[in-house]
């Protein structure tokens, strides 16, 4: 769409924000300059540093950082992060879609009951969110607890500590930040476009895919990078329900600083980390803006 | 050496922390779950020095705090090859031995240790060993050393330390190179010992090894002896083993940092500490060896007949400071672990 | 080609259509006319099946449709938002329903061609709905519902987003097309200028029910209750008292005493109270005398000019109030000002009972 030609400007309406609109910024610039660029900054500039033996930073500065994260055992480590993320982002959009649409469908007054509901596990903290499935899953816990009450031949069954165990708590610890993004673009959905496309002959099966798909795909998109990139990065999973056999780019970061004493390699690894992001991002938007035209 | 939940705890306390220096305060940074609460609340009110309390989770949290100038600390409680670095490093100031009378209650076998020869910097606080703990209602089999846990018939029944240094050590306990010679060559020695370990293993844990035993999920671990004197106090069956092959042990110990404000209130907390029933506290709380001999005196006979805190004569040995080699360890078992 | 029998559709306690009956003829312009929520759109949306019937049926074609889905019936609905896929260009809009109902490409590819074509869009084919202006996109939404050929085009208010003049081209431009495709279109809309330019047949809703069905010009001079004299342009309503009858017609009386004559055909016997309803504009109007019956004086109260006519606000000796429309005059005609007190005549037949007891 096109503007008109800009007319005359007016008093109050001025291109360049003032002082006033730059006081009312001003909170915000502080936020991002003290807790974004300052600390990115900080680990880009460690992250071609030298370290000493007992942990701390050398400014003397080297490649090697960045040539140790191609090695292949960390690039394995990347892929195999990226493989985690990528089937729990999945998993979250099969899973989440269909809970998110129905919340979006719903009458007002189960509308907010059930965003409640979705938002309710966030008021305790995660460990302990994390702890209860442990008590589910573990060898005498209540899931096998009740395979073996059921008569289901073959238990107890070994659940906890396997890779199954890491997706079920990366898929229960992201499931909201899937499911809210999918609510906010389904609830938007304008229900005649629905309506229309069964009136002209699609079935509801090809009106999801045809339609409804299409049409909540920003909030597809926004959900899957919430989901996928901070997944990627996740430590405590792995360590807690994974029984950090395999590890995670996130363990690896972590153990940099905490028990290698390397914090030159854990801020190289955490800034390819921060490019992937930057990558995931940039393609979802070229992707949205395709979709938007 | 609990991470996570000190990583979170310390985050938390950070927040809490009060950045005054009136007179009558102590700064305490410390290792998370290891100074009971009750024994800071009977120092504050018996001197009226108020204690902040902040908590890290690793040995190298705590360098690379006092590395980088953050906070003001009056007293560390590092183990014992990080005290070691830190008096290299002249990090440590010299302790005022007469400001703590109660230093003779400490045994003389803990007295004059490799860290710290002349006794100059540090007082130990606890120590302990890394050993074997077998669910013997389980595992029938004698457990005897390393080569025994390590048996394809235990595969993923094993739960050991998250702890990377700790798993390269047993595996050169087991080929029995010497456990702090870090050099290349003895890497690639224990490298194909330390692979065919790792695929054994069910669960890594350093913050709480006790939960999988404790839930059934494994039967054998190699854990803190403070953990296995736990799993000892709620069931019997959990058996404590020092590894024939030899066994780490460490002191963790008391000092003050040359950067210290409070040096006369960190003495007193010290002296406070060594007090023979406020050492007890201490051993109640977290059953790790107390080097405290006058408090083990206090403790009952059942503390006393816990064999993962007071465990028959080994081969134990102190862990010394490796330096930069501690990345090289990291890099080949995150290796080998990824491999799996 | 649509038999509505006897349907009931309620939501809640409250009902929307109330034992409704109506049959739609081939290829005619049916309009269902009624303020909003009278329940000419539930009715249209149980026409395209986004509702079921509590009661009753809907035959399409002799075929009992009540309860299939949307996509199993060959109609084809026109929304009032016009639900353009913002997703998708012009041509795919048109193309949808073909593409659902798996016409083959080529055959669907000419298909939205010729819609195009019709609509005067072929231009615009590749641009997305937001590109568009507001006449476009309806014409968008037209050829969206009529390249799949339906049995019946059902509309839902099509025009109530457009601007006047653009709306009254577009009145124009539905009717040619309707005539020329030879399709049966039932139109909602609570536009009742719009209703009588387009349509073969209104009905009006009310209340859920069908207040009125005919020609627009039936409806129109003919209206058989008070709310269709009153929702149909604009109307006097006076209550009067019948006061005698003589063969053909009646005496009635209004309040403050003013007497008519109607023709009775139309009052029941022994009616003793009426009501009936004057068109504004066929009260005839002079300053001289005129050679007719139901002639009566009065004075001009107000006079509001409206382009091509003017509204004049009466009052009769007797103390009646009426409106009336008079063409605005021409250097040639009268002239009507206010205070001129003049004549005013009815015709018997312009007098229209729509209610008595």
């Amino acid at each position: 769409m096109h503007a008109p030609a800009d007319p005359a400007p007016l008093p109050g309406d001025r291109r360049h924000p003032g002082w006033i609109a730059w006081a009312l910024l001003a909170p915000m610039v502080f936020w991002l300059a003290a807790f974004v660029v300052v600390p990115a900054a900080i680990l880009l500039v460690y992250s071609f540093c030298e370290r000493d033996e007992v942990g701390g930073v050398v400014f003397r500065f080297t490649l090697e950082n960045y040539q140790r994260v191609f090695d292949p055992v960390y690039l394995r480590i990347f892929a195999r992060s990226i493989g985690y993320a990528a089937l729990t982002t999945a998993i979250c959009v099969v899973v989440g879609y269909p809970v998110a649409y129905t919340i979006a469908r719903a009458s007002e007054v189960w509308r907010h009951r059930l965003l409640l509901l979705v938002m309710v596990p966030f008021w305790t903290s995660f460990l302990i969110r994390t702890y209860a499935w442990i008590t589910i899953l573990k060898q005498e816990g209540l899931l096998n607890g009740f395979l073996q009450a059921m008569h289901a031949g073959g238990g107890p069954f070994n659940l906890l500590y396997t890779p199954a165990a890491v997706v079920i708590g990366l898929v229960y610890a992201y499931l909201p930040f899937m499911i809210l993004p999918i609510y906010g673009s389904a609830e938007k959905l304008d229900n005649s476009l629905i309506e229309a496309a069964y009136d002209l002959g699609a079935g509801p099966v090809r009106a999801f895919s045809a339609v409804i798909v299409p049409l909540t795909m920003p909030g597809i998109a926004a959900g899957t990078l919430l989901v996928f990139v901070p997944a990627i990065g996740m430590f405590a999973i792995t360590d807690l329900m994974g029984g950090a056999k395999v590890p995670m780019i996130g363990n690896v970061i972590q153990n940099q600083f905490l028990q290698a004493r390397n914090w030159p390699f854990g801020a190289a690894l955490g800034v390819v980390f921060m490019l992937m992001f930057v990558v995931t991002y940039g393609l979802l938007q070229r992707r949205g803006a395709r979709l938007a035209g | 050496m609990k991470k996570l939940h000190s990583l979170l705890l310390s985050l938390a306390t950070l927040v809490a922390l009060p950045a005054v220096h009136a007179a009558g305060e102590v700064n305490l940074f410390g290792w998370s779950e290891y100074v009971p609460q009750e024994v800071l609340d009977g120092f504050t009110k018996e001197t009226g020095i108020k204690v902040n309390f902040e908590t890290y989770a690793s040995n190298e949290e705590l360098l690379s705090k006092l590395v980088a100038g953050a906070g003001a600390y009056d007293i560390v409680q590092p183990s014992d090859y990080t005290a070691e670095v830190m008096i290299r490093r002249k990090m440590l100031a010299p302790l005022d031995r007469q400001k703590l009378t109660n230093l003779k209650n400490i045994g003389p076998q803990y007295r004059g240790m490799v860290h710290d020869p002349e006794d100059k910097y540090t007082v130990p606080y606890m120590t302990g060993t890394v050993g074997i703990v077998v669910n013997t209602a389980v595992v029938k089999d004698p457990i005897k050393g390393y080569r025994d846990v390590f048996q394809p018939k235990h595969r993923d029944r094993l739960v050991v330390l998250n702890d990377n240094r700790e798993i390269v050590t047993w595996a050169f306990y087991a080929l029995g190179l010497p456990a702090n010679e870090v050099t290349a060559a003895n890497l690639a020695k224990a490298r194909p010992v330390v692979a065919s370990w790792i695929k054994l293993v069910k669960v890594f844990d350093s913050d709480s090894p006790k939960t999988a035993l404790l839930n059934g999920d494994v039967d054998i671990g190699i854990v803190w002896s403070g953990e296995a004197a736990i799993l000892w106090n709620e069931d019997k069956k959990f058996q404590y083993v020092l590894p024939a092959e030899g066994a780490h042990q460490f002191v963790d110990v008391l000092a003050i940092p040359t950067t210290a404000k409070h040096k006369d209130e960190a003495h007193q907390l010290i002296n406070y500490i060594l007090r023979p029933e406020v050492a007890k506290l201490v051993s109640d709380k977290f059953p790790y060896t107390n080097p405290n001999l006058a408090a083990r005196r206090l403790l009952s006979p059942e503390q006393l007949a816990n064999p993962a805190s007071y465990p028959q004569a080994g081969n134990l040995q102190p862990f010394r400071d490796i330096g930069k080699a501690a990345a090289d360890i990291d890099q080949l078992v995150t290796d080998l672990k990824s491999a799996n | 080609m649509i038999e509505i029998r006897g349907v009931t559709k309620r939501f809640g306690s409250f009902t929307a259509v109330d034992n409704l009956s109506l049959s739609v003829r081939a290829g005619e312009f049916l309009t269902l006319l009624g303020p909003s929520g009278c329940g000419k759109t539930t009715l249209l949306r149980l026409l395209a099946g986004f509702e079921m019937p509590d009661e009753g049926v809907i035959l399409l074609d002799g075929q009992d449709v009540s309860h299939l889905p949307p996509y199993r019936r060959s109609v084809n609905q026109v929304f009032q938002s016009y639900a353009l896929f913002p997703h998708l260009s012009v041509r795919d809009n048109v193309g949808f329903g073909l593409r659902m109902q798996n016409v083959p490409a080529p055959e669907a590819a000419a298909r939205v061609a010729e819609a195009l074509e019709m609509v005067s869009l072929r231009e615009q084919a590749d641009r997305l709905p937001h590109q568009l202006s507001g006449g476009q996109r309806q014409r968008v939404a037209l050829a969206r519902a009529i390249v799949c050929r339906p049995k019946v085009l059902l509309l839902d208010e099509p025009l109530s987003a457009l601007d006047a003049k653009l709306r009254h081209n577009m009145q124009l431009e539905l009717k040619h097309l309707q005539r020329r495709l030879g399709l049966t279109f039932v139109f909602v809309t609570h536009d009742q200028e719009e209703a009588l330019t387009m349509s073969d047949r209104i009905a009006i809703i009310h209340r859920g029910r069908i207040e009125q069905l005919g020609a627009a010009g039936e409806i129109y001079h003919r209206p058989r209750t008070p709310f269709a004299a009153d929702f149909i342009g604009q109307a006097n309503l006076l209550q009067v008292a019948v006061v005698g009858r003589n063969g053909t017609t009646a005496r009635v009386r209004v309040g403050g005493g003013l007497e008519l004559t109607v023709a009775s055909a139309e009052l029941p016997a022994g009616a003793r109270t009426a009501l009936v309803s004057i068109r504004p504009e066929k009260i005839c109007i002079s300053k001289q005398r005129l050679d007719t019956e139901n002639l009566f004086e009065a004075t001009i109260e107000e006079e509001i000019f409206q382009g091509a006519t003017d509204q004049l606000r009466l009052v009769t000796t007797q103390g009646t109030r009426l409106h009336a429309l008079v063409a605005n005059e021409s250097a040639m005609q009268e002239a009507f000002h206010e205070g001129d007190r003049v004549y005013c005549g009815l015709h018997l037949d312009d007098l229209v009972i729509v209610q008595a007891e």
